[in-house]
């Protein structure tokens, strides 16, 4: 008798749960965007025969439902925190927690990729600056997996051999400066991939002195109350705590100006744009993001130098930090611009150059134009 | 559509279970069988109209051979019913195969055939076939209605990745079987425990395995850390699908067979194939070996008969020659255990233990390889040929990162959990009752986790 009270239950408690999960299934409003994840949810597949036919329609609905899922992020760090804690892996889905930080593996050294950027810069090269006779410069930002892989006892690059193979593919036409020295793991969000802009004064100052400009360096810190919440935050799906996000800022800052020339004309925006500090990626307050084609221009500068900064995101909260030492400074982001149409917006003629990437991107440099 | 998938498990499952629960029980054959085909349209629509007319033509021809009074048209329609089984099965499965060895054996330039496998189509094909051999020898009468039939072949629990269900063996429950809530609730946690099996034991295997694949520093620990975890996958992978295969057979009235029993503590090969993939080896033994003349035969024609036996069943998991050769590896292996080595086994459980798990390992890793000399350099990485490091960062970092889900692994592919959850059930039988659900509840919201997250979900026996 007890056997079959068991079975009664415990049939009745299991499809209670079977069906209240399915009701929320087929009934829970669909959600466009997640922020977490910072991308587009897939929607209901259109039902039509030739979708059925082709095996597309079934493919879209399970990708729908896996989006749809009530709970998502719930159930994603239900996963995570089972993954690293129950069974003990040493990072879930690529992303690993240690000393306080979220990260992402960088692993391994992926040669083709820095062929790839190396091949996209010498593009450049023979352009544009071959007949320009301004100095160029390069320096790599190594991620914060620099000081936390290894020393965490995760898959690490071996950044020395990384930049050395990456500078003799840049070849000597660019001299290498070396920002290594001046970071270390503090200098980094705890959730997101960037540098923290309060704490890279001496990137800027080393940067400057070696193209041969000084910088004062004297900033007022402003801290955004609202919290940060890295893009490792979303893809961990871990109960992280947020970060804090600062930015610099003093009288020659103010009275610079930034225009962007993302669609081909020129739009006024801001250096520090605040709307981004609630937004879904608040890091693109530097700069209101990562532009195609940006000029910086400093009408207080004590020199009618420029530069031209070849970059990637790490460098919006960098720049602001450079402005002091040139009269403009071009930034070119040719992830979202083909270097070939740069000549009917830039007039190359001797101006500083220089290329300014992270060991993230030049690992991963596929998206490079 | 697989069982570890959110649409199985959250659409299709609940609105099948309760429609079939609905309708009155003559009505619950046609259900399965419209849900049957649902379920197999949805992964493969294409395929559908093949596995009708397989369908089609063995009640057809069962029916033809039963009213047969003379046994030459009795065996004129059996051969008829085996050639359209095996020429569909031939022709889907194994004619781009012949053609692409030819090729490469003459020289002689011939077009590659590009022919899309069917899912499933060795499973229903050998039940199809089954079906027609009981019949023709008398084991069964034909089955006069076509829903019962169609709903035995196409029946969505075992339809893509068996067990290989026998006709004789649930003939009565296709036409009267019983619901309980015994059989619902055994059902359930049946589904369940297979379910956690597949998502939260074989899918990490699996990831492990993966990496094997984009392997930037082979060693020594690496090609063995990937030959045991592909060992450990494909049995939680392809025994957690029997157990959700049973588990819904069961909640809908059907007594399956087993498909496996702990086949990693077998002290013989001879024994490892009793207790893996049991179905499928035993429709070998009963449908090819036991025709051939099985043992009692000279002995000239007994090694042949083994050796085609075990060919074919490589043969039957893939179209391709490491699958033959896997086959002849366990019919050398049998020989020898028949005629060599099998009795020095005997009272070693240690020794005889260690090489049934060696052969395997190395068994598995012949099966899993894209080609031979991918298996070749795997096993001579193995065997510390291969001029490898004995170890690399890489293989220690995944082997930290993996540890507890190969121990978790290793332990439950022993009898000793089940063992240790039944002592303890007995003892503490209150307190089981209550943790039982909750159990299994976790174990249904974590494979939910996995599945939602997106992690890797092929499932291995598809190929077949």
């Amino acid at each position: 008798m007890m056997k079959h009270y068991k079975h009664q239950i415990q049939t009745i408690l299991l499809g209670l749960l079977l069906l209240v999960m399915a009701l929320l299934c087929w009934f829970h409003p669909e959600q466009l965007y997640s922020d977490s994840e910072r991308r587009v949810l897939a929607g209901a597949p259109e039902l039509s025969w030739e979708e059925i036919r082709s095996g597309d329609y079934m493919r879209d609905f399970e990708a729908y439902t896996l989006d749809q899922f009530p709970g998502r992020d719930g159930f994603r760090r239900l996963k995570a925190v089972s993954a690293l804690e129950l069974f003990r892996q040493l990072d879930n889905n690529g992303l690993y927690s240690a000393m306080g930080y979220t990260s992402k593996l960088e692993y391994p050294m992926h040669q083709n990729m820095m062929d790839h950027a190396a091949g996209r810069f010498q593009r450049i090269w023979d352009l544009y600056l071959k007949d320009s006779g301004g100095p160029v410069w390069l320096s790599i930002i190594p991620d914060k997996n620099c000081w936390l892989a290894e020393e965490s006892g995760r898959l690490s690059l071996d950044y020395d051999q990384f930049i050395q193979t990456f500078r003799s593919l840049a070849g000597e036409e660019m001299t290498y400066i070396d920002i290594t020295p001046c970071l270390s793991l503090e200098d980094y969000y705890r959730t997101d991939t960037h540098w923290r802009q309060e704490s890279i004064s001496d990137v800027a100052q080393t940067l400057a002195a070696a193209m041969g400009r000084e910088l004062n360096g004297e900033y007022e810190t402003v801290t955004l109350e609202e919290p940060f919440y890295g893009v490792y935050y979303g893809q961990s799906a871990l109960p992280l705590l947020p970060d804090r996000l600062s930015y610099l800022t003093n009288e020659t800052l103010e009275n610079c100006t930034l225009t962007s020339y993302d669609t081909g004309k020129p739009v006024d925006k801001e250096i520090y744009d605040l709307s981004q500090a609630g937004s879904r990626d608040p890091y693109e307050l530097f700069l209101s993001g990562s532009d195609a084609l940006q000029v910086l221009e400093n009408p207080n500068a004590d020199t009618d130098r420029e530069l031209i900064i070849f970059r990637d995101s790490f460098a919006s909260s960098l720049v602001p930090l450079l402005a002091e030492g040139w009269s403009s400074i071009v930034l070119v982001d040719i992830r979202y611009v083909d270097p070939a149409m740069l000549g009917a917006f830039i007039d190359f003629h001797g101006q500083d150059v220089l290329f300014l990437y992270s060991t993230l991107l030049l690992n991963n440099s596929l998206g490079l134009r | 559509m697989v069982f570890s998938s959110i649409p199985f498990l959250y659409y299709y499952l609940p609105a099948v279970l309760a429609v079939y629960f609905l309708v009155p029980r003559q009505g619950k054959n046609l259900i399965l069988l419209l849900a049957s085909l649902f379920f197999y349209g949805w992964g493969e629509p294409a395929c559908l109209p093949l596995m009708v007319l397989s369908v089609a033509q063995g009640y057809v021809f069962g029916l033809a051979m039963e009213k047969s009074k003379q046994q030459r048209w009795k065996k004129l329609w059996l051969l008829l019913t085996l050639a359209c089984s095996l020429g569909a099965l031939l022709w889907f499965k194994y004619a781009g195969f012949f053609v692409g060895s030819f090729a490469a054996f003459t020289g002689i330039p011939v077009p590659a055939l590009k022919i899309a496998l069917p899912i499933g189509i060795s499973f229903y094909t050998f039940q199809i076939m089954s079906y027609s051999v009981d019949v023709y020898w008398g084991k069964t009468a034909a089955q006069k209605n076509p829903i019962h039939l169609a709903a035995y072949v196409s029946m969505f629990p075992q339809l893509i990745a068996g067990p290989i269900v026998r006709y004789t063996d649930i003939a009565r429950q296709l036409e009267r079987r019983t619901h309980s809530w015994e059989k619902l609730s055994l059902g359930i946690r049946r589904f369940l425990l297979g379910l956690g099996k597949k998502v939260l034991i074989a899918n990490q295997l699996g990831a492990l395995c993966g990496q094997y694949q984009s392997l930037h520093e082979p060693s020594v620990l690496f090609c063995w850390l990937y030959a045991c975890a592909f060992t450990l996958q494909i049995y939680f992978d392809f025994s957690g699908y029997s157990d959700m295969a049973i588990g819904l057979g069961r909640m809908l009235g059907f007594d399956f067979t087993e498909n496996f029993h702990y086949p990693y503590v077998s002290r013989s090969v001879t024994e490892f194939w009793r207790r893996w993939h049991i179905s499928l080896g035993s429709w070998f033994r009963d449908y090819v070996y036991i025709p051939l003349g099985g043992n009692r035969v000279s002995r000239g024609k007994w090694l042949r008969n083994i050796l085609v036996v075990w060919m074919l069943t490589g043969f039957w998991h893939g179209a391709a020659w490491n699958f033959v050769l896997w086959g002849l590896w366990y019919g050398l292996l049998l020989l020898g255990e028949k005629l060599l080595w099998g009795r020095g086994l005997e009272g070693r459980p240690v020794l005889s233990r260690v090489y049934v798990m060696l052969a395997v390992i190395f068994g598995f890793v012949l099966f899993n390889a894209a080609s031979l000399s991918d298996a070749l350099d795997c096993m001579s990485g193995m065997l510390g040929l291969g001029g490898l490091p004995l170890c690399s960062g890489e293989a220690l970092y995944y082997l930290r990162s993996y540890a507890v889900v190969l121990i978790l692994a290793v332990v439950g592919a022993t009898p000793l959990p089940a063992r240790a959850f039944r002592r303890l059930g007995e003892r503490f039988e209150g307190v089981f009752t209550l943790l039982e659900p909750v159990g299994l509840a976790l174990i249904l919201l974590l494979s939910t986790a996995y599945l939602v997250d997106g992690s890797f979900n092929p499932f291995l026996y598809f190929r077949f």
